[in-house]
């Protein structure tokens, strides 16, 4: 079998799937498979022959199928029929939240996902790693061909490109990562500072242990119950401290994580002065995670000081995820560049086969003929024999130029199918099983 | 010819200041790079125009008004591409090339010209005063380090973040950025203005002269020296500390206007 059979001249790159913009929770949750049913579906569509390439990304937020296939209707039909069997979903629930994209919408549709532009956080960093499982999963299941494999690569490259040179996932979109964004922007980096963390809050404890994986060191942690203060500095790998003290370390500390559910501050503008006094000038950085606060908002006001509520850091993330728009804007006009740039090298790989399939029937053709004709002469001198081979050569060469320019021109403005379809057509090229598909 | 590359280098630094101040909007990572280049590159060019004018002279360039402000920049624009690298604060430019440009765009404007009286030029002069310029230069970037620190400490104060919070490095790095330039500039200054004392006492035979210069070269020094000290003892960083560094630049600028414009021995 020849190359060109690997693949029908006529194949379509599609993805059909549902995500978060199209399905709910109820539907996706239970469409999410782990990876031996995944291995299943790929084996099954390649081996039935509805697709020529495919991939399936399955995570919380999508479950879409990637592929090569001449009708990618029926692909998509086999591929969720038998993900909705496996876990009792019929298709008439699934049909309607199906979208499909072919071709170019395709790969725009690869690289917006693999970029993190499609997702529910937009810039979160899982999802490339995620559409990576998939990639790999369907290598290893030999169900990758030439044209998903040069879409999928293109697509890391894409979104390493769109994380260096858009900040799309620069800035914190959490709480209790914006709070270390700032201790960042007011002490550098954080390795060295103190922190005290206060309370037992769940947020005050993700922030302090943000901090900590930052080298922020030592960690001290003060709670009213002091079984609790054990409990929690053991898990945060700190120091426990008597809660009363917690006013004495004030003046060592550089970050103070406030998060106790007492009604009234527990650190008042009266307090900071003596806490000032004996730290030079290092700034005192407060996080009050608590409601009702549990520092005087008038701290910020002295000089070195600085104080931020949970209103103050919700602020911030929401600027943060302005500032993420701003940078998925730039990142979208960045993708639609190179889904510009790949459809063409896609177009060509499109019309490959065709060529291929072309140049081997001309040349067999031109074999059985130079054949026949070498047996009509049996005393050709070696001379003859080559004139008759460079001769037929130069005939095939220069009948396939125009064919092979066209194709090409064609495919790459958008109508190549038609051409293809012609020239093997005219040519008698015939197709993978030598049977047409039913539609 | 050293005209020709004087103007090309400040066309580069023209553009490099305007680019990145564009790219101060939404980090273009790409036009950051781009500014960096180009800056490095007009400054090789300005390099080659001082050289070409000092063989040509037969002096060191430090002679003219012209030739004073061209090396302020010169340096200037060196200890930004250091201080660049060595605090990966790539927006500083944004800050140090526009002044560096009011500098710059002066210089055609044929101020006087602060020729010395041709007595003066002895061996030595010339590390006077370019001991002082390549001081001045450090303190531009000390002025930039101390302007961005104030607009970072306003923003965090402010809390709420606008352009700057996300342009800007952070508190620590342009505290730590405005002493290092202080500690850096300051000895070149304090040099600079010695050997001039010297030199006047060895020419005039007076350690002192009530020309305006000296008088604000003076209030210069004894501010920046009061910074130095004052964190040297440990207690006046960041804004203090920044708020001083706006105060002795602009006791500089004042410093050279006085030399420009008012008549005294050391313009006469």
């Amino acid at each position: 079998m020849s190359p060109a059979e690997d693949r029908p001249p006529t194949s379509t790159l599609f993805v059909s799937g549902l995500s978060h913009h199209s399905a709910p929770l109820a539907v996706r949750e239970r469409l999410a498979m782990e990876e031996d049913k995944l291995r299943e579906i790929l084996a099954d569509l390649a081996g039935r022959g509805v697709v020529a390439e495919v991939a399936v990304l399955s995570t919380c937020n999508r479950v879409e199928i990637y592929g090569v296939a001449e009708v990618p209707a029926e692909a998509r039909a086999a591929g969720f029929r038998q993900l909705g069997a496996y876990r009792g979903v019929p298709m008439s629930v699934i049909e309607p939240l199906l979208y499909t994209f072919t071709d170019a919408e395709a790969v725009r549709h690869l690289f917006r996902v693999t970029a993190s532009l499609d997702s529910m956080l937009v810039g979160e960093p899982q999802i490339t790693g995620q559409v990576k499982d998939a990639f790999v999963l369907a290598q290893a299941c030999g169900t990758v061909g030439s044209v998903l494999h040069a879409a999928m690569t293109q697509a890391f490259n894409v979104a390493k490109k769109v994380r260096t040179e858009t900040g799309i996932g620069r800035h914190a979109v959490s709480l209790s990562h914006a709070a270390v964004e700032l201790a960042r922007k007011i002490f550098g980096a954080l390795e060295g500072k103190a922190v005290l963390f206060l309370g037992a809050g769940e947020m005050g404890e993700l922030a302090a242990r943000h901090m900590s994986e930052q080298g922020a060191l030592p960690l001290y942690v003060a709670n009213r119950t002091a079984a609790r203060a054990e409990d929690l500095a053991r898990e945060l790998h700190g120091t426990a401290v008597p809660f009363e003290r917690f006013a004495r370390l004030l003046s060592e500390v550089d970050i103070v994580i406030a998060s106790t559910a007492a009604p009234e501050p527990i650190v008042r503008v009266a307090d900071i002065p003596a806490a000032l006094a004996g730290r030079g000038t290092r700034p005192l950085f407060f996080i009050d995670l608590g409601v009702p606060r549990n520092v005087e908002a008038r701290v910020n006001d002295l000089d070195g000081v600085f104080c931020y509520d949970v209103d103050d850091l919700r602020a911030v993330v929401e600027s943060n995820l302005r500032e993420r728009q701003r940078e998925a804007q730039r990142a979208e006009a960045l993708v639609a560049r190179e889904v510009a740039r790949f459809s063409v090298r896609l177009h060509d790989l499109d019309v490959v086969p065709t060529i291929v399939s072309l140049r081997d029937k001309l040349e067999a053709m031109r074999q059985a003929e130079v054949d026949k004709a070498l047996a009509r002469l049996p005393d050709a001198s070696p001379e003859t024999r080559r004139a008759l081979e460079g001769l037929s050569q130069a005939i095939v060469n220069k009948v396939l130029h125009g064919p092979i320019v066209k194709l090409r021109d064609s495919s790459r403005a958008g109508h190549g199918r038609r051409w293809m379809e012609t020239i093997s057509e005219l040519f008698g090229l015939s197709r993978r099983g030598g049977t047409e598909p039913d539609r | 010819m050293n005209a020709v590359l004087f103007d090309v280098a400040l066309t580069a630094y023209i553009v490099a200041a305007v680019a990145a101040a564009a790219s101060l909007r939404g980090r273009r990572e790409r036009l950051v790079s781009f500014v960096d280049w180009l800056t490095g590159a007009g400054w090789v060019c300005h390099t080659v125009s001082l050289a070409m004018r000092w063989v040509e002279t037969g002096r060191a360039p430090l002679f003219t008004l012209a030739e004073a402000v061209s090396v302020v920049i010169w340096a200037a624009v060196a200890w930004q591409l250091w201080a660049e690298r060595r605090y990966r604060a790539r927006v500083l430019g944004a800050f140090v090339l526009p002044v560096v440009l009011v500098l710059g765009l002066l210089l055609p404007t044929g101020l006087r010209s602060m020729a010395l009286p041709a007595s003066l030029p002895s061996g030595w002069i010339w590390a006077h005063v370019g001991l002082a310029l390549v001081g001045l230069a450090a303190l531009v970037l000390n002025f930039a380090g101390a302007l961005m620190y104030l607009i970072q400490e306003r923003q965090l104060k402010a809390r709420r973040p606008g352009t700057w919070y996300y342009q800007l490095p952070s508190l620590e790095t342009l505290d730590r950025l405005t002493f290092r330039t202080l500690t850096v500039g300051f000895p070149f200054l304090t040099a600079g203005l010695a050997l001039g004392v010297i030199w006047a006492v060895r020419a005039w035979g007076t350690v002192w002269t009530w020309d305006p210069l000296s008088i604000f070269s003076l209030v210069m020094w004894v501010i920046y020296a009061l910074t130095l000290s004052g964190r040297a003892v440990g207690h006046w960083h960041g804004r203090r500390a920044a708020w001083l560094a706006v105060a002795g630049f602009c006791t500089l600028l004042f410093t050279l206007g006085a030399s420009v414009l008012v008549q005294g021995r050391h313009g006469s």
